[in-house]
C-alpha cells in the first residue's frame, strides 16, 4: 500500500523544502511551524496493463463489452485527449497507444473499417505529427495519420454538428463525424478529478458556441473547486453533465475509457524531486546541487530544451471503460486515493512552488497568462471543501513570469497582455468587454486552423480559470517574478521569500500561519 | 528575479539542512511516517585486511589504551580461562558504557584481539560515514540490525565461519542505570546455531566511570575492573531461552566474585543465591542512585587509617 500524503509541521529539525520555480528549482527555509502538504506516495502502478485494458473492455460498467458494440458497415469515431494530458508527457508507450492499440485490434477483428480518429483538443492548439505520434504510437500513426488521424477543428463550420439545448439554454455544437458515428469512443487521461467524464466529449470535441457556456466567469466563479466535480459544487461539471445528457438524448453513443496515472512524475536524475527531503539520500542531495548549478549556469534556451524533454515515468494505475457516469465515479476514486491529502484548516497563506510545465506549455513557454492559470486557476483549486487559503488570505508564487510568449503558439496571449490586462484585470470586465472580438477575430481563427496557434478566446479562459483565486485572496504575491510583469496582472512582486511574507504581513497580520503547498506531483487537499 | 545563491552557500545550506557528518535527524512530525531507510551496510570487510588490523592494533594499543588507562584504573582478572579455548568464540559482556567494547578489546591478549570483530548496532555506529569507518577500523566492527531477524546475523555467521571472535553485548544497548537489562535472545541463538562456546565478561564500574550521556570518562581515575569468566559451550538441546538465562547467571556470579570473593561467590552459586544484577525495585531514580555509586578501590589497604 501506498503511504498516503501527511502535513508536515516544520520544526528546527526540517531541512530546506524543494521548491520549484519555472525552469528552475530552489532549497527554501520555511518558517518554523508552517504547514507542509505532501502527496500520497506513488500506488503501485499495474504491471500487465495490456491486460488491464482488455479486461475493462470486455467488462465495462453499464455498457456491453465493447466487442459487442462494434459490427461491420459501422461509423466508428475515437476521440482521444489531447497534448494537455499527461504532465509531463508520459516515457514512451504513452497509455493512449496502448488503449488504442485494442481497441483498433477489436475492431478489426469485427469487421470495422470506417474508423477515423480525432485528437480532442478542442480550442487547444493542434498537435504536431511527432506529438501525435508519441501519443498515439507508431503503428497507429502509420495507419491512419493523417487522412483518418487528424486534430479537431472547432472552427470548421463543415465539420461541426449542432446537437441540442440545455435546459438552461446551453448550445452543444460537436465534431460532426463523432456526432454522426455509431459509436465514438473516447480515451482519457485522467491526471486531474478536473478532467473526464462528460468533459471530455463537451469540450474535447465541442466548438467555441459550445465551449463560452461552461469555460465563464460565472460558472468558474461558482466552482469550488474546478477539482471537485460532484453535483452542485462546481458549476463548470454541471453545465457539462447537462450538456452529456443532450448528447446521449441525441443518440450519440459514447463509449468512455479513463485511465489514472500514479505520482510517479519526474525520472531519474530528478527523482530527488518526487521524495520528501527528509528522505534524500546523499547522493540525492548531490544531485539536487549538480543540477541546480547546471540548471543556474546553463544558457536559458538549452535549459528549456532540457525541461521539454522530461518524460514522465507515470505508472498505469487504473483502466475503467463504459458509460460515461459509472466509470467516471471509479476514476475519481482511484484519484483521490493516489491524491487526497486531509488538511486540517485553512492558512492564512499558501505557498506554492510553480512547476515548469502546465497543460498549455508543453513543448512551449509558460507566459505569465499561464502562470496565473496554474497557480490561481489550477493549484489553487486543488482542493475539496474549502480553498488551502482562508478567504482574504495570501498566496505566495515561485515563478520567475518572464514577459516572454511563444509566437506561434500563443499569439492571442501577446494581444490579450499588451491590451486587455492593460486596461482591466477584473474577469467580469474582461469577459463582456474584450472575449467576443478575440473569439471571432478572423486572424486567430486562421492560425488555430492552419498553424499551431491555441484559439483566440484561450487566454481568456486562462484569466478565468483564476477568476475565484482572485475573488478569494486578498493578495498574490511572487517570488523572483518579473516585477513589470507582475504588475500588469494585479500580482506584486517579491525578491526573496522573506520579503512575500513581509509583504504578506500587511494582509494577514504579522503572525500568519503558511501552509506550502508541495507539488508537483499532483494532489488534492481536502480540507476540513 | 531571485537572488542566485553561489554554490558555497548553496553546499552549506544542504550541509546544515541534512546534517552532514552528524546522525540525521527528521522533523518530529514525518517520523510516524517515514519509509524505514534503505538496508544499504556500510562496508566493513576492508577493516578487518591485514593492514586494517595492523592499524587497529597501533590505534588501539598505541592510543586507546594509553588513554583509557590514564584516565580511568581499570584491573583485569581471569584471562587464564581463554588458555583452554580456541577461536572462534563468542564474548559477552554487559553493557552500560562506550568504554566496554574499548576494555574487552585492549585487555585481550594479542592473538585474540587479532581475530576479534566487535558487532555494532547499525542505527547508531553506522549512520554517518565518519563514524562507520571509526567504528568498522578501531573496533573491527561491522553492523547488525538491532530489529532482529535473519539479515540481522548474516554478517555475524559469515565472521564466524571465516575463524572470527565476536564480541556481542546481549543487552542491545548501553544501561541508562548501570544495571544488567534483559538478554535479547540473538546472541544465544547464533552460539547455539554456531555451537560456539560463549566466554562471560563482567564489566564493573564502567557506569560509574562514563555513563551515558558522557563522552569522556569522569576525573578522578575511576576504577573499573573486567572479570573474564569460564566459557559456556551450549548444551545439546538447549534453548535459546535456557542458554540466554545462564549467560546472564554467569554475568551475575561475576559481579558477585568481584563484590566479595570467588569462594564465596562459588558458594553463593551453588545453593542459586548469587545476588541478582538487575538493580534494585523501586523509583529509576534510586536504580541510577546505586548503579552509579563509585565502586570500591581493590589493593593494598593503606597502612593508616
Amino acid at each position: 500500500m501506498a503511504r498516503p500524503g501527511f502535513v508536515l509541521e516544520v520544526d528546527e529539525r526540517t531541512p530546506p523544502l524543494l521548491v520549484h520555480q519555472g525552469e528552475g528549482f530552489r532549497l527554501e527555509k520555511f518558517p518554523l511551524g508552517s504547514r507542509v502538504i505532501y502527496p500520497p506516495d506513488a500506488l503501485p502502478k499495474i504491471r500487465d496493463v495490456r491486460g488491464a485494458i482488455r479486461h475493462a473492455l470486455a467488462n465495462p460498467h453499464g455498457s456491453e463489452p465493447l466487442a459487442e458494440l462494434l459490427r461491420p458497415g459501422m461509423k466508428l469515431t475515437i476521440a482521444i485527449d489531447d497534448i494537455s494530458l499527461p504532465l509531463p508527457p508520459m516515457q514512451a508507450p504513452d497509455v493512449r497507444q496502448l488503449v488504442l492499440e485494442e481497441v483498433i485490434e477489436l475492431a478489426a477483428r469485427q469487421g470495422v473499417e470506417d474508423i477515423k480518429l480525432f485528437m480532442a483538443n478542442s480550442l487547444h492548439r493542434r498537435m504536431t505529427g511527432p506529438e501525435i505520434k508519441h501519443a498515439v504510437g507508431e503503428r497507429v500513426y502509420r495507419s491512419f495519420y493523417p487522412k483518418d488521424l487528424k486534430n479537431h477543428d472547432a472552427e470548421d463550420p463543415d465539420n461541426l454538428l449542432f446537437v441540442g439545448t440545455t435546459d438552461k439554454g446551453e448550445e452543444v455544437e460537436l465534431n460532426k463525424r463523432a456526432a454522426e458515428s455509431d459509436l465514438l469512443v473516447y480515451v482519457n487521461i485522467n491526471l486531474v478529478a478536473l478532467d473526464g467524464g462528460h468533459k471530455s466529449v463537451g469540450t474535447g470535441l465541442a466548438s467555441y458556441r459550445s465551449v463560452r457556456h461552461h469555460h465563464n466567469v460565472h460558472t468558474l466563479l461558482h466552482s469550488n473547486s474546478y477539482m471537485d466535480p460532484r453535483e452542485g459544487r462546481s458549476a463548470m461539471h454541471d453545465s457539462l453533465r447537462r450538456m452529456g445528457k443532450v448528447i446521449a438524448d441525441a443518440g450519440i453513443r459514447v463509449f468512455t475509457i479513463e485511465t489514472t496515472l500514479n505520482n510517479n512524475t519526474f525520472p531519474e536524475p530528478f527523482g530527488f524531486m518526487n521524495k520528501r527531503e527528509w528522505e534524500w539520500s546523499v547522493k540525492e542531495q548531490g544531485t539536487y546541487l549538480a543540477a541546480k548549478k547546471l540548471n543556474d549556469l546553463g544558457p536559458s534556451q538549452a535549459k528549456h530544451q532540457i525541461w521539454m524533454r522530461i518524460r514522465s515515468p507515470h505508472g498505469v494505475t487504473g483502466v475503467n471503460a463504459g458509460a460515461t457516469d459509472p466509470v467516471h465515479e471509479r476514476t475519481l476514486a482511484k484519484l483521490h486515493e493516489q491524491q487526497l491529502v486531509e488538511v486540517d484548516g485553512q492558512s492564512d497563506i499558501m505557498v506554492i512552488g510553480m512547476p515548469y510545465l502546465g497543460p498549455y506549455n508543453v513543448n512551449s513557454i509558460m507566459n505569465p497568462i499561464l502562470v496565473h492559470c496554474l497557480g490561481p486557476g489550477y493549484i489553487f483549486n486543488m482542493y475539496r471543501n474549502k480553498p488551502v487559503a482562508r478567504p482574504g488570505g495570501v498566496m505566495i508564487l515561485f515563478h520567475p513570469v518572464p514577459w516572454e510568449f511563444h509566437q506561434v503558439h500563443h499569439p492571442s496571449y501577446v494581444d490579450f497582455f499588451e491590451e486587455v490586462l492593460a486596461e482591466t484585470t477584473d474577469p467580469a470586465t474582461i469577459e463582456s468587454k474584450f472575449e467576443e472580438a478575440y473569439a471571432t477575430d478572423p486572424w486567430y481563427i486562421h492560425l488555430y486552423r492552419t498553424s499551431y496557434a491555441y484559439h483566440g478566446v484561450h487566454p481568456f479562459y486562462m484569466w478565468y480559470w483564476g477568476a475565484h483565486a482572485l475573488d478569494y485572496l486578498g493578495d498574490v504575491i511572487v517570488v523572483g517574478g518579473n516585477r513589470k510583469a507582475c504588475e500588469r496582472m494585479g500580482y506584486r512582486a517579491a525578491t526573496t521569500f522573506r520579503d512575500a511574507l513581509e509583504m504578506a504581513g500587511e494582509t494577514v497580520g504579522r503572525s500568519p500561519s503558511i501552509a506550502y503547498f508541495h507539488m508537483p506531483p499532483f494532489m488534492i487537499a481536502d480540507v476540513r | 528575479m531571485a537572488a542566485k545563491k553561489k554554490l558555497v552557500d548553496e553546499l552549506r545550506d544542504v550541509a546544515e539542512g541534512w546534517r552532514w557528518g552528524r546522525r540525521p535527524i527528521m522533523p518530529r512530525s514525518a517520523e510516524g511516517v517515514t519509509a524505514p531507510a534503505e538496508r544499504w551496510s556500510f562496508p566493513t570487510d576492508w577493516a578487518r585486511t591485514p593492514a586494517g588490523r595492523v592499524a587497529r592494533d597501533a590505534i588501539l594499543i598505541g592510543a586507546m589504551r594509553p588513554i583509557v588507562w590514564n584516565e580511568t584504573a581499570p584491573q583485569v582478572f581471569g584471562l587464564d580461562h581463554l588458555d583452554k579455548l580456541r577461536a572462534p568464540v563468542m564474548f559477552i559482556s554487559n553493557h552500560s558504557s562506550h568504554l566496554d567494547a574499548t576494555l574487552v578489546l585492549t585487555t585481550l591478549p594479542q592473538k585474540w584481539r587479532d581475530k576479534t570483530a566487535t558487532a555494532a548496532a547499525k542505527d547508531y555506529f553506522f549512520d554517518v560515514w565518519w563514524r562507520s569507518a571509526f567504528t568498522a577500523l578501531v573496533y573491527g566492527g561491522f553492523p547488525i540490525e538491532r530489529g532482529g531477524g535473519e539479515r540481522a546475523t548474516a554478517k555475524a555467521k559469515e565472521l564466524i565461519r571465516d575463524g572470527w571472535n565476536l564480541i556481542v553485548f546481549p543487552e542491545g544497548t548501553r544501561s541508562t542505570d548501570g544495571w544488567v537489562q534483559r538478554f535479547r535472545h540473538g546472541t544465544a541463538r547464533l552460539a547455539i546455531e554456531m555451537q560456539m562456546p560463549v566466554v562471560p565478561i563482567a564489566i564493573v564500574g564502567a557506569y560509574a566511570a562514563m555513563p551515558k550521556g558522557r563522552s569522556w570518562p569522569k576525573k578522578g581515575r575511576p576504577p573499573i575492573r573486567v572479570r573474564y569468566g569460564e566459557a559456556l559451550v551450549p548444551l545439546e538441546g538447549e534453548s535459546h531461552q535456557d542458554l540466554s538465562l545462564r549467560m546472564q547467571r554467569a554475568i551475575a556470579e561475576l559481579f558477585d566474585e568481584d563484590r566479595t570473593s570467588w569462594w564465596e561467590a562459588r558458594r553463593r552459586a551453588a545453593n542459586g543465591e548469587t545476588p541478582r544484577v538487575t538493580g534494585p525495585a523501586g523509583p529509576s531514580w534510586l536504580r541510577v542512585w546505586e548503579g552509579s555509586r563509585p565502586i570500591r578501590r581493590h589493593g593494598h589497604r593503606p597502612t593508616w587509617r
